[in-house]
């Protein structure tokens, strides 16, 4: 006991100095390499960026985000000091697309989900890259993910949307992936485009 | 002495004060980590780690360096200044340094890594174990989690694959008697609900005791041990449970050894940042020997704060072996990794 007391004490002191407490990173790429390359074939590169909502604007983007999403962001898991991953595609030196990935709560625990655009922010490509769920299968399957193809932030928010729950029990996860697929195009715009 | 104060000194100017303005500056992070472990077990009393895990406080730091077509070189450091309280006030302060690598792109197809990582074998290499109380076979296995080497990686459509040649030494720099670890990993990509690896390995690896680089662990045998292995492991993501198994067989110099684990996490659906964690986990030292089993059965809980700290507890029952009685032991664990 005496040992644990005195190992607590040295860290007491030492947290003491530690500062504030920022987030560590959000959702990145498992393979950025092998993703990049499927969906953008002619790729020769890609570059690496992270950005938080805290440092690009603060409280107020967060209002604006949270404008947009028509949802407030969960403070635990979407506080604003978490780092985004973006991967701006290149073509040589030139930017022809964007690829960036979201946590996002669904019924039976953390979904992944990750968006290919244009430099314009269409959709060129969605897929889970994590999806914890007795139907994953049916939401992971391209039938259902190529119909995002082509939509932009613009369909989200309008509700220009036309695909169905592809499950039978999971409703729950559907809104998590409209609510993610918003989401992540939102911050695409907010954090990175604008 | 001096190794003490250089290291509280250190760690004091670079990793709790100054460097909180490069927290993110767009290609890099730099996160502090604070780890506290205290519990109480029936073969030590009170104790203040968890296996060779110690109450720590460190940094980690990350960057990607790109230029005009991209990013072509990955860096990683992660330390910490890890204290041991069993040890006397001149010992009790240690280096550990854990990620330590440089990694260079050539294409998709091929990386280059050179420093301080995980051997291409079994499950170590794409769990990131690094603050957990629950650990892979590896320390049984190879005898520790990372070493120094190089390491030739990379993506293929249908599977990923990395190739390791190290000093065969773990967390201290130290070559003797001809140590070497050789590895390679073939796999199917991770992002999958279903993963899978194949494995291999051969060695010569030196056994230490303890996870410090400076000052140097204790060395516990001047030979290096002959090592052969071939392992699978595999991961399954099913709604709320993921399954993990990995299964090791070959030989320590003339013994046949056997090791598996069976881990069973379970995410509670209606509070995402409890997660309970079931493991059994065994490591024959010799397949042809009866009482030669060392299998431990544990029962952990983790309760996510926010995305930088977590509050974690575990149950061990290590059932024991030959003459060494069986242990309870229960560890509580505060983690904290931000910027």
């Amino acid at each position: 006991m005496k040992k644990i007391l005195k190992t607590l004490l040295v860290f007491a002191v030492l947290i003491l100095f530690a500062g504030s407490a920022w987030a560590a990173v959000g959702c990145s790429l498992n393979d950025p390499d092998r993703d990049v390359k499927r969906i953008f074939p002619e790729s020769t590169g890609y570059k690496t960026t992270f950005v938080t909502i805290k440092e690009k604007g603060g409280e107020a983007l967060k209002k604006e985000i949270e404008d947009k999403l028509k949802d407030k962001l969960e403070p635990v898991y979407e506080s604003i000091d978490v780092p985004y991953s973006f991967y701006i595609i290149l073509k040589g030196k030139e930017a022809i697309g964007y690829i960036h990935g979201v946590n996002q709560k669904g019924k039976y625990g953390g979904i992944q989900l990750i968006v290919a655009t244009d430099t314009k922010g269409k959709i060129i490509s969605f897929y889970y890259q994590k999806m914890s769920s007795p139907e994953a299968g049916k939401f992971m399957d391209t039938k259902f993910t190529s119909q995002f193809n082509r939509l932009t932030l613009d369909d989200f928010i309008k509700g220009n949307l036309s695909m169905n729950d592809p499950s039978a029990n999971s409703p729950e996860d559907f809104r998590a992936t409209l609510r993610g697929l918003k989401k992540n195009l939102i911050l695409l715009e907010l954090l990175l485009q604008k | 002495m001096k190794t003490k104060i250089i290291i509280i000194s250190l760690f004091n100017l670079i990793v709790l004060s100054g460097f909180n303005k490069f927290a993110y500056s767009g290609e890099s992070f730099f996160y502090k980590e604070i780890n506290l472990i205290g519990g109480y077990s029936s073969r030590d009393r009170w104790i203040d780690k968890n296996g060779m895990m110690n109450s720590s406080v460190g940094f980690e730091f990350y960057r990607k360096y790109s230029g005009d077509y991209g990013d072509f070189l990955t860096a990683d450091l992660q330390v910490r200044a890890a204290y041991d309280s069993t040890k006397n006030s001149r010992q009790a302060w240690g280096a550990e340094i854990h990620n330590a690598w440089l990694e260079y792109k050539f294409s998709q197809y091929a990386k280059i890594r050179g420093g301080h990582f995980a051997p291409s074998f079994g499950l170590e290499p794409v769990l990131d174990t690094h603050s957990t109380l629950l650990q892979t076979l590896a320390e049984q296995d190879i005898g520790f989690n990372k070493d120094w080497g190089i390491e030739m990686r990379g993506s293929f459509p249908k599977f990923d694959y990395e190739a390791g040649l190290q000093i065969g030494s773990g967390m201290s720099i130290r070559r003797q008697d001809d140590s070497y670890l050789a590895t390679l990993r073939i796999g199917t990509p991770q992002g999958r609900n279903l993963q899978g690896g194949f494995s291999l390995l051969s060695g010569r690896t030196l056994e230490s005791e303890g996870m410090r680089t400076f000052p140097k662990n204790k060395l516990l045998f001047r030979d290096a041990v002959n090592k052969k292995r071939v392992g699978l492991d595999g991961q399954y993501l099913y709604g709320s449970f993921l399954f993990k198994g990995e299964f090791a067989y070959g030989q320590d110099n003339k013994n046949d050894v056997l090791g598996y684990l069976t881990e069973i996490d379970y995410t509670l659906p209606s509070h995402q940042n409890i997660e309970f964690e079931l493991q059994y986990k065994s490591w024959i030292n010799d397949i042809h020997t009866n009482s030669s089993d060392e299998p431990t059965l544990t029962l952990g809980a983790t309760y996510k704060l926010n995305q930088s700290t977590a509050l974690r507890a575990a149950f061990l029952h290590d059932f024991g072996m030959m003459d060494i009685r069986p242990e309870d032991r229960f560890v509580v664990q505060f983690y904290f990794l931000g910027a």
